[in-house]
């Protein structure tokens, strides 16, 4: 322990500041607790060999809050109407998604980013999903983890197809038609939810409004919904090592058949020991 | 009275309390609603509501001030403070054991029906039928009436001599002019000219009238020939009550869907690809010299061509919903159609 | 290994003992997520952030055709397609480009009784597997040269997948609407001469590219046969006019359907059409 010999200026400005930040923060976590909850989730230990594939699940989030925001905005000024505006002929949801995109201030960079992003979000969720495959982080006790995963692809590409609709050009219109026409070959029930969905018999301003609603409130709940416990289950259950790591978190200490040593070596590799051998600061709670 | 100051913490502050706050009160109440009724007074009737409020104010507020200053004028009160009554062990409840932590369940002789068994069914009970009353309209509204009130339209196509014998049209036409641009629908039409009629043996006008959704997935078909621009005719506008009518003259060999290769012949029936079926038509009538479209209808099959066509016709299904073999059963029930 | 006479501990006792250690090894060893991990997320998701950014910019720049016309198709395709038109004959439906793979699938069931095998069968099927892979694979081992099963099927299913998602992209129906466009490049590439070009365009719009190919245009289906240089065939006026009306009559067992409703005018021109072409030179 060091002598305390008398704080610099520096060092009692610095002391202030810390008082003044811990100040909210104390107040917050007496009355709420979540302060503590933000701390273990910032300063938990995650194992030391992980690797930039891990990225990619952190990365679809960041494209769908993208999604989220941009969606947020492009919802103040689209219009989800399939009547035809009787100055121009035209339907008025197009219009209104050509009126973002030509007259409003950055109104193209917002739409295309919400176009482009829906794909990036698909394709991370992909990779996410190869990785994890990959890694084998689907087996115990990563589970349920998995499950969710798949839900979340799933809910994934059915704000995909309902958002396709929103623009309602030509594309958007007979990709919708033939998307629950496929719902409607289901045996049984498959008419029945494929009326449902177009809202009648046939495709209508009503399947618009319906559409609308499921891509900007029902799912999108439920994809935020299964984010935060799919996050959950992350933190609770921790990240895996990559499985080919010499020094895998978990690994057993004589896990390695002889055979698959390198010819030269004859013990397997000892396991490093505690604090000494790698800079381990204190983890967060387990 | 309705007690309303905390519970005291300590001795001195409860010692305190007694001595110097004034005694809980439900003056103050009525003396906040007489100067809300003044100032809303203000600004309907003055002379009346104003006046009513004034008046609760006065006395409210009299009544307030008499509490608040009783003990100057030396009338002690006793105030109860608020304790909470630590309940001995109801009946049917057992402590939990000491190395539970869980919550105990109450223990309940089943032969009698407790107080607390009461209270949980009704609760429940009570709580399905709140839910209930809520959930089955709401439920309601959000799937029924996408099944029900589903109307039929009925298309004014124009006057018969737009359909010269033969000659195949590709139409385009608006279902519901109320609906607008989205109800517009294409259908192949060929006059047939006037066959017999088998049950009154009177000519009647025959035409085939082919829906362009195909029978795979509801793509839009498309003619294969040669339409007006390249055979040098010339397409025909029609304005009706239903609006704008459109017949281009074309020359099919059969009929063609873009999305997955399905193929059809000039009767509407399946020829080549995945489509399960023909592809339905539409039932017309004629009035007053004028082609009227009614409800479509889907089709297995059809022998033979025009007007000696046999159409084997069923109500109608959904694209990709087979009407005739196997298959059909995995279809019993259909969703409410016009 | 030599035989261990203990009794073996049970699958899910050895994943318990390692999930421990697990949580053992990262609480020792382990560095804390932030700012470690935290930092690389950070570096990805700005990576992802400009992606999505330079993508909607380059879909907005390159459309950007002369006179600013919006329907333009640039890098990324046109930003306005023609609004919704519920009577459409000519155009071409296609889904999302991450629906290609399902959209293929569609188009490898041609027969009517596989339909809902394409649309619901396969699809449900292979959501299943996905979302019971956990409780398919319950084996331990998580190095990818100890699950060589794993490893087999996800090769597969990611080669099918993209297979099937690029033939998606590029499937063509070469319908009446698509080939019509192609008729003045038909005409150059095959030297035809003007008694032959009322014929091209009935060729391109009567459907025959359905099943023929020629000159690069056209599906090939049902064994039809390119007709690039049919005239070098030299099969005459007389016998193209009659194939034509009736094919049986001069291939026997053909598939192809009767032209005869075009009339005798329209079935010449394609005949001298068929004769004047003799291959792209």
């Amino acid at each position: 322990m060091a002598v305390r010999r008398k704080p610099t200026r520096a060092e009692i400005r610095r002391q202030r500041m810390e008082e003044l930040i811990n100040f909210p923060l104390d107040w917050l976590e007496e009355r709420s607790g979540l302060i503590g909850g933000v701390r273990y989730f910032l300063f938990r230990n995650v194992p030391s060999d992980i690797n930039w594939m891990q990225t990619l699940g952190s990365a679809a989030l960041t494209a769908f809050l993208v999604q989220a925001i941009t969606g947020v905005i492009l919802a103040m000024y689209y219009v989800p109407s399939a009547a035809t505006d009787p100055h121009t002929g035209k339907p008025v949801a197009w219009e209104s998604i050509v009126n973002i995109s030509d007259n409003l201030f950055m109104g193209w960079l917002v739409r295309g980013m919400h176009r482009w992003g829906a794909s990036v979000f698909i394709i991370l969720m992909f990779l996410h999903m190869g990785r994890v495959f990959l890694f084998g982080a689907y087996k115990y006790p990563r589970e349920l983890n998995w499950i969710i995963g798949v839900l979340i692809l799933v809910m994934g590409m059915m704000e995909g197809f309902t958002g396709y609709l929103l623009p309602w050009d030509q594309t958007a219109y007979w990709a919708t038609v033939v998307g629950i026409n496929l719902n409607g070959t289901a045996p049984f029930l498959g008419p029945w939810l494929a009326q449902f969905l177009r809202g009648g018999q046939e495709i209508s301003g009503e399947t618009l409004t319906r559409f609308y609603s499921l891509h900007m409130l029902l799912i999108p709940g439920a994809i935020i919904a299964l984010i935060g416990l799919h996050l959950y289950l992350v933190i609770r259950l921790g990240v895996t090592s990559p499985p080919w790591s010499k020094e895998a978190a978990g690994m057993e200490p004589d896990e390695e058949e002889p055979a698959r040593l390198r010819p030269g070596l004859t013990r397997p590799v000892p396991r490093p020991a505690g604090a000494s051998a790698m800079q381990a600061e204190p983890g967060g709670r387990e | 009275m309705e007690p309303e100051q905390p519970s005291p913490d300590t001795e001195q502050e409860s010692l305190h309390e007694e001595a110097h706050l004034p005694p809980p009160t439900f003056w103050p109440i009525g003396f906040a609603i007489g100067i809300v009724v003044v100032l809303v007074g203000l600004v309907i009737n003055p002379e009346l509501i104003s006046s009513i409020g004034a008046v609760i104010a006065i006395v409210f507020g009299f009544l307030w001030a008499r509490d608040a200053t009783a003990e100057l004028r030396g009338q002690t009160l006793v105030v109860e403070p608020e304790r909470r009554q630590l309940k001995e062990a109801g009946e049917g409840m057992t402590a939990p054991p000491a190395d539970q932590q869980g919550v105990a369940l109450p223990r309940v002789d089943p032969a009698t029906v407790t107080r607390s068994r009461f209270l949980e069914g009704a609760t429940l009970g009570l709580g399905g039928v709140i839910g209930g009353l809520i959930t089955v309209p709401v439920a309601g509204f959000a799937l029924l009436p996408s099944f029900l009130d589903q109307k039929q339209h009925k298309v004014d196509l124009g006057p018969l001599s737009n359909f010269p014998l033969s000659q195949w049209f590709v139409t385009t036409f608006v279902v519901d002019p109320a609906e607008g641009e989205v109800s517009r629908r294409t259908a192949f039409i060929r006059n047939n000219g006037n066959v017999a009629d088998p049950k009154t043996k009177k000519q009647v006008p025959s035409f085939t009238i082919i829906s362009n959704h195909c029978a795979h997935l509801g793509c839009p078909v498309q003619a294969n020939g040669p339409t007006g621009a390249i055979l040098g005719q010339k397409t025909i506008h029609e304005r009706t009550a239903n609006g704008p009518v459109t017949l281009d003259p074309v020359v099919p060999a059969g009929y063609g869907c873009p999305c997955h290769g399905g193929q059809y012949d000039t009767e509407g029936n399946r020829t080549a690809g995945p489509p399960v079926r023909a592809l339905d038509r539409y039932s017309f009538e004629i009035d007053k010299g004028r082609l009227i479209l009614l409800s479509t209808y889907s089709v297995s099959h059809v022998v033979g061509t025009g007007a000696q066509a046999k159409i084997y016709r069923y109500k109608e299904a959904g694209p990709g919903e087979h009407v005739d073999g196997p298959e059909q059963w995995f279809y019993p029930l259909q969703p409410p159609h016009h | 290994m030599a035989a261990v006479p203990k009794e073996k501990p049970s699958r899910v006792d050895e994943a318990r003992a390692e999930f421990a250690r697990y949580k053992a090894d990262v609480k020792a060893r382990g560095k804390p997520f932030y700012p470690y991990a935290m930092f690389h997320d950070t570096i990805m998701s700005v990576f992802v952030v400009t992606v999505i950014v330079l993508l909607a910019a380059i879909w907005k720049w390159s459309s950007w055709g002369p006179g600013h016309d919006p329907t333009h198709k640039g890098l990324l395709g046109p930003t306005v397609d023609p609004p919704a038109d519920p009577g459409t004959t000519s155009f071409v439906p296609r889904p999302d480009w991450y629906f290609y793979f399902l959209f293929y699938l569609l188009r490898i069931f041609k027969w009517p009784e596989s339909v809902f095998l394409g649309t619901v069968g396969v699809p449900t099927i292979a959501l299943v597997l996905l979302i019971m892979l956990p409780f398919l694979d319950r084996r331990r081992a998580r190095r990818p040269s100890a699950r060589p099963v794993a490893m087999v099927a996800a090769v597969l299913t990611i080669i099918s997948m993209g297979v099937l998602t690029w033939k998606g992209a590029t499937a063509q129906e070469a319908l009446a609407s698509e080939v019509v466009q192609q008729v003045p490049h038909l005409i150059q590439v095959e030297h035809l001469p003007p008694a032959a070009q009322p014929g091209v365009k009935l060729f391109a719009t009567a459907g025959c590219t359905a099943c023929h190919t020629y000159a690069g245009v056209g599906g090939s289906n049902l064994g039809a046969p390119d007709l690039t240089a049919i005239g070098t065939r030299h099969l005459g006026i007389a016998t193209q006019i009659k194939h034509l009306q009736n094919p049986s009559s001069v291939t026997p067992g053909s598939p192809m359907p009767s032209f005869a409703s075009l009339g005798p005018q329209r079935l010449h021109q394609l005949a001298v059409f068929l004769e004047a072409s003799k291959g792209t030179h």
